[in-house]
């Protein structure tokens, strides 16, 4: 039978042999994850991934979440996995084990999540929103608000949101009006409304805890004047037992294109006057927590992209070894040939390749990624930690907007691979788009990664982070040029990782002139360029390993996939570079014409 | 109670395309991915059901080579107290007396009060339990599907038997029973358990240790041999559908049609 959700081989490839995180174990703090803790773990999350939430993938969608009488309900087959989620304690798995967490390396618990967020990521937001919300509590809590909150919150008896979004403040979070009065007991009235709350409202658990963004009265305008609060849903008294209702009521759910079983909140905060807040953190620094947060959020978004994307690969390449239909191209003159799988038509085969090629680039980009914060972790030398930073943070507007930008055309390749089939409820194709495409614009659209990479990242710390990231990608090119099946294809990713740089130094300069208008309307190409050469960088990463492993003789299934790497890189190298150049040239020419055109030609008036 | 439960590593039958090797002495194992077997993860589940209940502790054994130590980690994780991993060279090969005749071994050097095993593996021909009970001269019950701890020295068991029918028994102490699926719902493996299990060490016991004489085991101990393996051909009057899943419906349901079988 093939498999399902993430080929259990490409995992196992990228934890084992490419970032080797068994290694992770000879440090202390990881000492339990050894080689056989780590392959245990991920079988179990397998197994509970398929066996139990994946069925509730399509039940979820069709019955979604319902609203009545201010009350929330989620479908009703989410009630056991929650409760089995919870009991295997998956929820906090990287996080302090004194705190309810497992400790686990974050590459570890990444693919893990592979598993999970693949099997039902509507369902999977209820944790993952939780586990950021306990993280704000955790960085910023007082001992007290951590002792109240922390650990109900990383074992899931009370779950999490985050409330920033308002119907005049979306990007623009600077704009929120939600106010809080401080009271004399020190905690503040929370008055406000705000919408587009994931899971705010739902009865998996008995409270709900809410960090919420809002502005003290007299606070500066902007960004500036902004507070972080955490606003229980039901109030907590200081010994930790629920007191009555907060005044925090779901005024309705959103319908949605996708992840019809997470429930979309509009939130009236303090209605009747009775809605308290306590403060996290410091009076007017609630924007730089919610900083500190982002990288972490949006290398989870996605990972959320990734898992639909790798899900409809995994359905498209097994339908297209199945589906028998046309006969063969080469005997296509011969009526009495019988028709083949649709796996042997060349057509099928590139959609096939450019799927696979990205998912495993995808995939190996935001493991790698939660892998350098995994040696932060158990480094003790303070110029490679701040490295190590650097390169994150370069990196997650890629991670988020470029990953969820191909994830949604894989997906979109996983209909196209089914033909009709594709485009009906009956399979699972088209649940995957849907349910992918928001990743595109949650926790900060693709347009605003782009300008967080060219308006920030590129110019972080005086460019070390991007001259650090060239430096890996070299080593890479170094190793795949003396490898006879790969010499060829190093070259061209070479050739566009120079082109890269020189389109970075360009658009950089020119953001700084009075281009700047022009310079930011290529921000999006840039990113997807700067995408591209980082699939190619992984691909080639890989395919460096599977050379040796070819070399060094492999058993019949190995050889498969070794072999299988080597075609994702000459594939993407070969085939999708060459794109990638043109893409390059055109930010090169920097021309001005969306800054330039009048609003009134572009017409429909 | 002291519950011992023998498991064995299988290829999971979920994961596989099971292929024959070419000269017919056994299937391709290299790259094949293997699991617990299924019937015994719901003996070990109630194992530890048991042992909540009652107290004592739960033993997981198995017979196989190191790589069945990964079963055996998996089901401590799941909640058994110990493992034993029996493995030697000189088992290898070994038919279903073979194997029991080592479990029995590992038994006699411990006191268990209840041995439970898998009413069959996955690849296997469902003897080793019953085997084992003659063996050692113990009561036995196959396809058990519900256990109740009378006392110290008894069990109440129901057995499912043809037509949907169930047999309800006493049993005496010690007794082996070989469990059949549906008795309960195994737990899934959490990361706390799998924590638990990373660093234990799994006993490892070879011929030596169980003070078996060599050659009543393994291949050389086998009576029964394995000659051939393969795919039976095709019998007259018999079609298998192929194509994909919603092909093979549509030519089921004209085939079921054009026999009188749907109208």
């Amino acid at each position: 039978m093939a498999q399902l959700i993430a080929d259990r081989r490409d995992i196992d490839f990228v934890l084992h042999e490419q970032l080797n995180v068994g290694e992770l174990s000879k440090h202390e703090k990881f000492a339990e994850f050894n080689k056989k803790t780590i392959d245990l773990t991920i079988s179990e999350a397998r197994n509970l991934s398929i066996k139990e939430i994946l069925p509730t993938r399509q039940l979820g969608d069709q019955e979604g979440c319902r609203f009545e009488g201010g009350k929330v309900t989620v479908p009703e087959c989410f009630h056991k996995v929650w409760d089995l989620f919870l009991e295997g304690e998956w929820l906090a798995m990287p996080e302090d084990p004194d705190w309810g967490g497992q400790g686990m390396p974050r590459t570890v618990s990444m693919a893990a999540g592979d598993y999970f967020n693949g099997a039902n990521y509507a369902f999977m937001m209820y944790p993952g929103l939780t586990h950021g919300a306990a993280k704000l509590v955790e960085e910023f809590g007082t001992p007290k608000q951590k002792e109240m909150f922390l650990k109900n919150m990383f074992t899931g008896k009370w779950t999490g949101t985050m409330l920033l979004t308002e119907p005049e403040a979306g990007s623009d979070v600077g704009a929120l009006n939600a106010t809080a009065v401080k009271n004399d007991d020190g905690t503040y009235s929370i008055s406000g409304s705000k919408i587009f709350i994931s899971s705010g409202e739902h009865d998996l658990a008995e409270n709900i805890i809410h960090p919420v963004l809002a502005r003290i009265e007299g606070a500066p305008a902007g960004t500036k004047g902004i507070s972080l609060f955490l606003v229980p849903k039901i109030w907590v008294n200081e010994d930790g037992s629920l007191a009555g209702s907060n005044d925090v009521v779901c005024t309705g759910i959103e319908e949605k294109m996708g992840i019809h079983a997470n429930s979309t909140c509009s939130l009236t905060l303090g209605g009747k006057g009775q809605c308290r807040g306590l403060l996290l953190g410091e009076e007017n620094k609630g924007m730089r927590a919610m900083f500190l947060m982002m990288n972490e959020a949006r290398l989870l978004v996605g990972m959320q992209g990734l898992s639909c994307a790798s899900a409809s690969y995994l359905n498209a390449v097994n339908y297209a070894r199945e589906r028998v239909q046309g006969r063969n191209l080469l005997q296509m003159m011969d009526p009495s040939t019988p028709p083949v799988p649709i796996i042997q038509h060349p057509d099928v085969r590139r959609m096939l390749l450019t799927m696979k090629s990205y998912v495993e680039g995808m995939r190996s980009l935001l493991y790698y990624v939660g892998f350098l914060g995994d040696q932060i972790q158990i480094s003790d030398d303070e110029t490679e930690k701040v490295r190590l930073q650097g390169l994150i943070d370069l990196l997650i507007p890629v991670c988020k907007g470029y990953v969820t930008d191909k994830a949604l055309e894989v997906c979109s390749h996983g209909i196209q691979v089914y033909g009709g089939y594709g485009y009906i409820k009956e399979y699972p194709q088209e649940q995957l788009l849907r349910d992918c495409r928001i990743t595109m614009i949650y926790e900060g659209t693709n347009g605003i990664q782009a300008m967080d990479l060219l308006g920030r990242k590129l110019g972080m710390n005086k460019g070390k982070p991007i001259l650090d990231l060239m430096a890996e990608i070299q080593k890479t090119i170094a190793e795949a040029k003396q490898v006879d099946h790969l010499k060829e294809h190093a070259a061209k990713l070479e050739a566009a990782l120079n082109k890269l740089a020189e389109t970075a130094m360009h658009l950089g300069a020119t953001a700084m002139s009075p281009k700047v208008l022009a310079a930011f309307a290529f921000a999006h190409p840039f990113l997807e360029a700067s995408g591209d050469v980082l699939m190619a960088w992984m691909l080639m990463w890989r395919a460096v390993l599977a050379a040796e492993k070819l070399e060094q003789g492999t058993k019949k299934k190995d050889t498969a996939f070794y072999e299988g790497q080597l075609s994702s890189a000459q594939f993407f190298n070969s085939v999708m570079l060459p794109i990638t150049i043109g893409k390059m040239d055109s930010i090169l020419a920097t021309h001005p014409a969306a800054v330039d055109i009048t609003e009134d030609a572009f017409g429909g008036k | 109670m002291e519950i011992l439960v023998c498991v064995k590593r299988v290829p999971d039958t979920a994961e596989n395309e099971i292929e024959v090797k070419g000269d017919g002495t056994d299937i391709e194992r290299d790259d094949l991915v293997y699991s617990v077997n299924e019937w015994d993860n719901y003996a070990v589940e109630e194992a530890i059901q048991i042992r909540d209940k009652v107290g004592g502790s739960v033993t997981v054994v198995t017979v196989g080579d190191e790589e069945s130590e990964e079963v055996l980690r998996r089901e401590m994780a799941m909640g058994a107290d110990n493992g034993i991993l029996l493995s030697d060279d000189a088992f290898e090969n070994s038919d279903g007396k073979g194997v029991a005749a080592i479990l029995k071994a590992e038994i006699e050097k411990g006191k268990y009060d209840l041995i439970l095993t898998g009413a069959q593996a996955d690849d296997g021909a469902g003897q080793v339990g019953g085997m084992l009970a003659a063996m050692m001269d113990l009561p036995y019950a196959s396809l058990v599907n519900l256990i109740d701890v009378v006392d110290d020295s008894t069990l109440k068991i129901g057995r499912e038997i043809e037509g949907g029918n169930q047999e309800m028994s006493e049993i005496g102490l010690p007794c082996v029973l070989s469990i059949q699926t549906g008795i309960n719902e195994p737990r899934y493996v959490g990361i706390r358990g799998i924590r638990k299990v990373a660093s234990v060490d799994i006993p490892v016991h070879g011929v030596a240790d169980l003070g078996l004489p060599a050659d009543a085991v393994g291949e050389t101990g086998a009576k029964v041999k394995r000659m051939d393996y393969f795919v039976p051909e095709m019998g007259d009057g018999a079609e298998i559908l192929e194509g994909s899943t919603e092909e093979i419906i549509d030519k089921l349901i004209e085939h079921l049609k054009a026999k009188g079988g749907l109208k």
